[in-house]
């Protein structure tokens, strides 16, 4: 390949500003009531939002609860890891 | 056994015989029996995470779980080691409780991972090996602190 090519090559990457998404899945163990604080306390959601998320998670096997940069995104995923619930991080589409 | 909640607004564990010692002890063993860490980790699958995942956050979370193991194996080594004959109590203290609760959930975890029972409402436990049938009455007891942690405001 010379050198010209390499440089015309193009280069995949990730936009900094492509949003994430956090997700929480559903597992058999973890008690409705204890995901429905740890949404509070994490994303200080209303008791209202954190427990629909959390019946969003129990019914259809996830949710997406939160939205946005990549570094905040790491970090709840961290936190919601932390307290134990299946959580991952995805590209939002 | 007997829970009941404190004045401080902890829990109170009273054991009044060596089978609830058992019952206690297992809490740890049944904990330790799961990585949980590398479980969770694992389902960070994206190509630009998952690496560094693995090598920074999972050790972390990992730490973070064999300590409340730990924590709570102490407590109740010292609770047993101070007890009156059988009888002897473990308290957990406010502070301390989201660490029990995290050890009650790796041990449920670690009992669902090798049993697979699934919805609890729906588990029949007609002719099954009593070792799942004593594994099922451990995670419905660990199950039931849960949830009188929760009922208590303490997580």
């Amino acid at each position: 390949m010379s050198e010209t090519e390499l440089l015309t090559k193009p280069i995949e990457q990730t936009s900094v500003d492509t949003p994430w998404n956090v997700v929480v899945y559903d597992d058999p163990v973890n008690l409705m009531e204890y995901v429905t604080r740890v949404l509070m306390s994490i994303f200080g959601y209303h008791q209202t939002r954190a427990t629909k998320l959390m019946m969003e998670v129990h019914e259809q096997g996830r949710s997406i609860v939160w939205n946005g940069d990549r570094e905040k995104a790491e970090f709840y995923t961290q936190q919601l890891q932390s307290h134990q619930l299946k959580a991952s991080m995805e590209k939002a589409e | 056994m007997n829970l009941m909640p404190t004045l401080e607004g902890g829990l109170r564990l009273e054991a009044e015989s060596e089978v609830d010692w058992q019952i206690l002890y297992a809490i740890p063993h049944d904990a330790a029996g799961t990585d949980l860490a590398s479980r969770l980790g694992d389902l960070v699958t994206d190509d630009s995470l998952a690496e560094d995942w693995n090598d920074f956050v999972v050790p972390d979370l990992k730490s973070q779980f064999d300590n409340q193991i730990e924590h709570v194996s102490d407590a109740i080594r010292e609770a047993h080691a101070s007890a009156e004959g059988e009888r002897g109590t473990i308290s957990i203290k406010p502070a301390e409780s989201s660490i029990w609760y995290g050890v009650l959930n790796q041990a449920r975890l670690s009992l669902e991972e090798m049993h697979h029972f699934g919805n609890r409402d729906q588990v029949d436990l007609t002719g099954q090996d009593p070792n799942r049938r004593t594994a099922f009455f451990r995670s419905q007891f660990y199950c039931a602190l849960q949830s009188e942690m929760l009922r208590h405001g303490l997580i």
